[in-house]
């Protein structure tokens, strides 16, 4: 236990495990601070019209379906169409319709959004007889805003790999780890020390940031726990292996970057695109962050039903990982 | 020149032991498979409507429309809140969904839904553009993903070279040679000059298409010259500066979170934020992006001001140099 308060207190001075630490803190206090309408105008329909061209009623029956924004001229607002960070749809005035024109590297749900207006325009008259229900979102329901709060986490939780690696790579430029070879401490004890390193502050963080952008119900509370100490473990591991096998500090980085985009990029995309059952989605449950991500944003969602299938699958990379780094570690 | 020669031949055996060529080989390869593999099948679709109409009140074959046969199935289908659901079982139909969150994204849907009812036809609508989605997309991410790889990751690899070299007390020899300080930086900066424009090359050509890559190449081959040598030089006057490579890292932390996020986010979602405009990396971002798109991008304005970055930091490179030969000895 003294060692390990060594271990603590040796890598606090380390300013870029401290840094790694602290920033999915800020970056979850930033989500919690911006406004919960800067997100949900991103998935607005967003038109674009010519000043003084539409009618009052036309410009009202846009906005009640999305942003209208008024460019100066035609020539402005084909420019502002045809900008590929957008899906602008340009609308104009034909007599007592409208006329749509798009850049035609939309998405097809604006596409067809930007080829049916007019039709939708046309038929605004039409009452036929509906009752209607609404279910409402729950009152902090964002999707926008939950998606970047649980790739925050994951961030975090992955993070750990970061201390115990850069500390093991420091030790070896510095030559600490010749003098620990002398020393009367054997490896399972040096192992098990970095192990804790990266474990613990990899929970410390993705707890503080949880707490900070995410409201936990007491229940919940034990899901999380477990959720984030098994990623967390998992992720030192992986730190572990990369201390151990990079020769500098620039193939060390090298490897974090892969590792991180690995671990972060497949769940988001296989969240965002393929449908829950698909083989698709099942088999992206051979990345380990996918199990943590899906059962995070289940979490935020209130669909809490899957979890033990969640934490069982991260149990399982968990075991495999040891046995492999441990054969790995001790051949070498 | 002969010595020119041997330094340019030193720094690629630099780059070779350190394992650069073989990272932005693996980052080359993960880019690739990314972009090919998802980014381009990336796609969002039209609003769903599912009708469960078991007694046939409507007309069966509409476009637009999914059935679901039962109640149950209807508010399963809706249940991801973007579907549109509308129910005849019961005396009165019923529009049915869930909300997303935002008020007019839910009135568009409900105004969809019931016009799809009434049958709706596929017009075509005319487009002002060049690219189709996919030709867009491709050149999009090629543009965002070599703006990020040169921008934050070449600027490490010559900060790496640099600070082994100073472990190895190269510096200090070079004090006592008579070889220029420039020199000595200008054959750092052509080799990674050099490997920066290959990568470009081969990124564009994999992901955009041979035949559209020559067309694009030459303006984005000056783009990246441009971002390459700045970011080059910049890695170079910091690991001059600073004692070590973890304080280096430290700042490349930064340099990576803090400068690039904001242009990326405003690249990829079309926010714009009025600041924006004083963030000197936008514009360069704005210029690679627009080299992708073939317009006409930059005023001779911008490249007065890259051109004089470059001499303005090339000096701070070799003052940097020399301070830190002097205070080595």
């Amino acid at each position: 236990m003294r060692r390990l308060k060594y271990q603590l207190k040796n890598i606090r001075r380390d300013k870029l495990c401290l840094l790694t630490f602290l920033l999915p803190i800020v970056v979850g206090a930033l989500i919690r601070a911006l406004p919960a309408l800067n997100f949900q105008a991103m998935n607005e329909i967003s038109f674009g019209s010519v000043q003084g061209d539409l009618s009052e009623e036309m410009s009202r029956w846009l906005q009640d379906s999305g942003n209208l924004t008024e460019y100066e001229n035609v020539k402005e607002l084909k420019a502002a169409v045809n900008d590929p960070a957008t899906q602008l749809i340009g609308v104009l005035r034909a007599g007592n319709g409208l006329r749509v024109f798009l850049s035609g590297d939309e998405f097809e749900m604006y596409r067809t959004i930007g080829e049916t207006l007019p039709q939708l325009y046309e038929k605004r008259a039409d009452r036929a007889v509906f009752s209607k229900k609404v279910i409402p979102a729950s009152e902090d329901f964002d999707g926008m805003k939950s998606l970047l709060i649980v790739i925050t986490l994951v961030t975090a939780m992955f993070m750990g790999c970061t201390f115990n690696s850069m500390n093991m790579i420091g030790e070896k430029e510095d030559g600490v780890s010749l003098v620990n070879q002398i020393l009367p401490m054997d490896a399972r004890t040096y192992i098990f020390q970095k192990l804790a390193l990266g474990c613990i502050g990899g929970i410390a963080s993705t707890l503080a940031t949880a707490f900070l952008c995410v409201r936990i119900l007491p229940r919940q509370m034990a899901f999380l726990f477990l959720l984030v100490t098994l990623s967390a473990y998992f992720a030192s591991l992986i730190g572990l292996l990369i201390g151990h096998f990079s020769s500098g500090m620039m193939a060390g980085i090298g490897c974090i970057k892969i590792i991180m985009i690995l671990f972060l990029a497949p769940p988001i995309v296989f969240y965002l695109l393929t449908p829950a059952d698909s083989l698709a989605y099942r088999l992206s449950y051979l990345f380990p962050s996918s199990a943590a991500f899906y059962g995070l944003m289940g979490l935020l969602n209130g669909q809490g039903e899957k979890w033990l299938l969640h934490l069982g699958i991260l149990f399982a990379h968990a075991v495999f990982l040891t046995i492999v780094s441990k054969k790995a570690i001790f051949a070498s | 020149m002969n010595g020119f020669s041997y330094l340019l031949k030193k720094d690629l055996k630099m780059m070779l032991s350190g394992k650069f060529f073989l990272l932005a080989f693996l980052s080359l390869v993960l880019y690739s498979a990314y972009i090919n593999l998802v980014y381009v099948r990336l796609e969002q679709g039209r609003y769903p409507v599912y009708v469960c109409d078991p007694n046939s009140r409507t007309a069966a074959n509409l476009a637009y429309i999914s059935k679901a046969e039962s109640r149950r199935e209807l508010e399963k289908a809706c249940a991801d809140r973007t579907s549109v659901g509308i129910d005849f079982t019961a005396e009165k139909s019923e529009i049915y969904m869930l909300s997303s969150g935002s008020e007019k994204t839910d009135h568009y849907r409900e105004i969809w839904g019931k016009a799809v009812l009434t049958g709706i036809e596929n017009t075509k609508t005319k487009t002002v553009g060049l690219y189709d989605k996919e030709e867009k997309s491709r050149r999009e991410i090629t543009a965002e993903f070599l703006f990020f790889e040169l921008s934050a990751v070449g600027f490490l690899g010559l900060a790496s070279i640099l600070f082994k070299e100073k472990q190895m007390g190269v510096i200090r020899v070079h004090g006592i040679l008579p070889v220029r300080k420039s020199v000595f930086i200008l054959s750092k900066l052509c080799v990674f000059l050099f490997s920066d424009l290959l990568f470009t090359a081969l990124l564009t050509g994999i992901n955009v298409g041979v035949s559209d890559s020559f067309m694009i190449l030459p303006a984005a081959l000056l783009q990246a010259g441009i971002l390459s040598l700045i970011m080059a030089l910049i890695g170079l006057i910091c690991a001059a500066l600073l004692p070590d490579f973890k304080q280096f890292s430290l700042f490349y932390l930064v340099l990576a979170v803090f400068i690039t996020t904001p242009v990326f986010l405003a690249g990829q979602t079309g926010i714009s934020w009025k600041w924006l405009r004083y963030h000197p990396m936008h514009h360069l971002f704005t210029a690679m992006k627009s080299a992708y798109f073939g317009a006409s991008a930059a005023s001779v304005l911008y490249y007065v001001v890259c051109l004089g970055a470059i001499v303005l930091l090339f000096c701070g490179a070799v003052g940097a140099l020399r301070r830190e030969a002097a205070r080595e000895g």
